[in-house]
């Protein structure tokens, strides 16, 4: 089953075969050579809440977390998180691109948290470094300012609002 | 066996430090009863506890420090005193005297003690009689820009803004240059304003790269004061400590001794009552040291001096609520090797945002000389409207090279995930020469880690995590297309039945 994948700004393409005793999972970073990883079932092993991965030589314990696109994997304390895309999504994705969709710029809360003030209105200029609104999560305010010149095409989120994650906060009007 | 001092206690706290103090009633024989706001009924401190009230909706104000209905539900309940824990109303004089008429024992110290100390410009002038040494800065409250400005041409930039009843990272600006004077000040009296009810700021010198060393104290009612040394909680992001450890590597024997005795007199000079901290502004090249403010309460990190110690701190001060004297003396209390804590919290360990959620796996460090006290388990949910602090790991060594070796090994234990922890940046911080050689100071991660691709991530390969994610999404792809079959298999076999049938 082939995917692409993405992190940190770096791309790759990602197949997998799933075998009776094994996988096969090959990876290409873009401008680089195939890499193909056989590994076997049992060192790919599911314990209740997380996966027991032996992987060259070294043993991690590790959980995912996927939703949509984007999979958090947590391993060893640390955490990586990329977006993946199956062929279902890439088409979508390659239909969107043909469709002429206005690009829009959006704001999203980072975090759930709650709307503390607001200090732009539809229509504002906002010039780059003003502040755009004040969220609140677990005892932190966090001003959220603008990181370009923009102007406001619609506040999707009043004062006293709480809002989860990757919740649209503010539209720009596309600059042309 | 000693006769409980209290028949139950009210827990007027949540996380981790609700669940702290109950083991120390349970210790003693004493009841507990927790409480609980909307967004807390799965908190672990609501399971472990003997009775459980639900005293109001999600925000704090309206629930941990609605203090009218905390005092309503420990008369119900039968409670004869309340432990405040840290934060919410534990440094709120008007709960303690609300507590008195209640007749309900507040375990803590005096509504006098907090006023004294609750105000840190009131609190300065106090400490100058009592001749405890402080940083140069304005005579009290500044109110006007003008004023402001004023004050830093005779003290000079850098200086720190504070808001007069502030604590806990808010109501703060260093200001280094005077462009951003105006901004600072005015943002320090907004946040002053807006949590703690009153917009007084002052300024004082901004001592560059100090230390941050306070130390233990505790006093009865009967006038024992006595210090438990001092704690280093100069790792700190945002303001806020998240690595402390005692002994202090920086502070050498002659001066320990006067920081204790400089502790003992301030808390003497206001009859202090109970478990309190003294915080002090260290310059590690001098070894001078400041007095910053008093936290009239238990700190997050007292495990640190219990271990270092061997004494309980919250069973003291449960035991000198009572009336009784300090169980200790002076010349009891000894420091034996070395405690580091570790504050885990639920945020990304690069921007410090937090990073609420549901946890997923979760399994916290066991083994010799390791202590946790933590309020994380599989599937709990950490809710946005409280601190992003979920747990502390505590180690004992009898060396500090032994207590920073069994926290790696700790923290290498810890599974988290499903959240963000910054278990991975103590990892890292735990390695760092400055840390390692104990010079680092309260900039320390302010100037070492404020990168956007730190050291921490490099240690594991991408695909590690390339792989496990490509064979969940396969996994996950997979499923769905298998829901789709039995979509179309169930068809089938309602269309066979319908044949059958005729």
């Amino acid at each position: 089953m082939y995917f692409e994948c993405e992190l940190k700004g770096k791309k790759y393409k990602v197949d997998v075969i799933e075998g009776r005793h094994n996988w096969k999972v090959s990876l290409q970073l873009e401008g680089q050579e195939w890499k193909h990883y056989d590994i076997s079932k049992n060192d790919y092993k599911s314990a209740e809440e997380y996966v027991s991965f032996l992987f060259e030589g070294k043993s991690y314990l590790i959980d995912v977390l996927g939703q949509d696109t984007e999979y958090t994997v947590f391993t060893r304390n640390s955490f990586r998180t990329m977006q993946i895309y199956n062929d279902e999504m890439l088409l979508h994705r390659s239909l969107k691109k043909g469709g002429g969709m206005g690009g829009d710029t959006i704001l999203k809360a980072g975090m759930p948290g709650k709307v503390i003030e607001i200090f732009v209105k539809p229509g504002d200029e906002v010039k780059s470094g003003k502040p755009l609104l004040i969220m609140e999560a677990m005892k932190m305010e966090n001003e959220m300012r603008a990181s370009t010149d923009v102007k406001v095409k619609e506040v999707k989120v009043k004062q006293g609002d709480s809002v989860e994650s990757g919740a649209v906060l503010i539209i720009f009007e596309d600059k042309k | 066996m000693i006769t409980p001092p209290f028949k139950k206690i009210l827990i007027a706290n949540r996380g981790e430090i609700a669940i702290r103090i109950t083991r120390g009633c349970r210790e003693l024989g004493i009841a507990t009863v927790a409480v609980f706001s909307e967004a807390d009924r799965d908190s672990l401190h609501v399971f472990l506890a003997d009775e459980a009230y639900h005293i109001g909706p999600a925000p704090s104000k309206e629930s941990y420090l609605n203090y009218r209905k905390i005092i309503e539900v420990a008369k119900q309940a039968g409670a004869d005193a309340i432990h405040p824990g840290y934060g919410f109303l534990s440094e709120n004089p008007v709960f303690v005297r609300a507590c008195r008429e209640a007749g309900i024992t507040f375990i803590g110290p005096t509504p006098e003690n907090m006023e004294a100390m609750g105000d840190k410009l009131s609190a300065k002038a106090l400490m100058r009689k009592a001749n405890v040494p402080l940083v140069p800065g304005s005579d009290g409250a500044v109110e006007t820009v003008e004023e402001a400005i004023e004050v830093v041409k005779k003290i000079g930039y850098p200086v720190i803004i504070k808001a007069s009843a502030g604590g806990g990272g808010k109501g703060m600006r260093v200001v280094r240059a005077e462009s951003e004077l105006e901004s600072a000040f005015r943002a320090c009296r907004s946040e002053g304003q807006n949590y703690f009810a009153n917009p007084a700021v002052y300024i004082e010198r901004f001592i560059n790269d100090p230390k941050h060393i306070e130390i233990q104290v505790f006093g009865d009612t009967h006038g024992n004061v006595v210090h438990l040394f001092e704690r280093e909680c100069s790792v700190q992001r945002r303001h806020q400590k998240i690595i402390e450890e005692s002994p202090s590597p920086s502070v050498p024997n002659d001066v320990r001794l006067k920081l204790g005795e400089a502790a003992v007199r301030a808390a003497k000079s206001i009859n202090y009552v109970g478990a309190g901290t003294i915080e002090f502004i260290f310059d590690n090249q001098t070894k001078e040291f400041f007095f910053m403010e008093m936290n009239t309460r238990l700190q997050v990190e007292h495990p640190i001096t219990e271990l270092v110690t061997g004494y309980d701190l919250v069973k003291e001060q449960i035991w000198v609520a009572k009336g009784n004297p300090l169980s200790f003396k002076q010349s009891d209390i000894r420091q034996k090797g070395h405690a580091i804590e570790a504050r885990i919290c639920a945020e990304d360990p690069v921007t410090y945002k937090p990073s609420p959620g549901r946890i997923r796996a979760c399994r916290h460090p066991q083994g010799p000389f390791v202590r946790i006290d933590s309020y994380a388990y599989p599937g709990y949910e950490v809710p946005i409207y409280y601190d992003p602090m979920i747990g502390k790991v505590i180690t004992w060594g009898e060396t500090r090279e032994e207590a920073i070796n069994r926290m790696e090994r700790a923290l290498s234990e810890f599974v988290l995930t499903g959240i963000k922890s910054n278990i991975v940046l103590h990892k890292t911080i735990l390695k760092h020469p400055k840390f390692l050689d104990g010079s680092y100071t309260t900039q320390f991660i302010e100037k070492n880690f404020e990168v956007l691709e730190p050291e921490i991530f490099k240690e594991i390969d991408d695909p590690v995590f390339i792989i496990a994610a490509a064979i969940t999404a396969y996994q996950d792809r997979q499923s769905k297309d298998v829901r789709r079959l039995n979509v179309a298999s169930n068809w089938r076999r309602i269309g066979r039945k319908i044949q059958l049938r005729t």
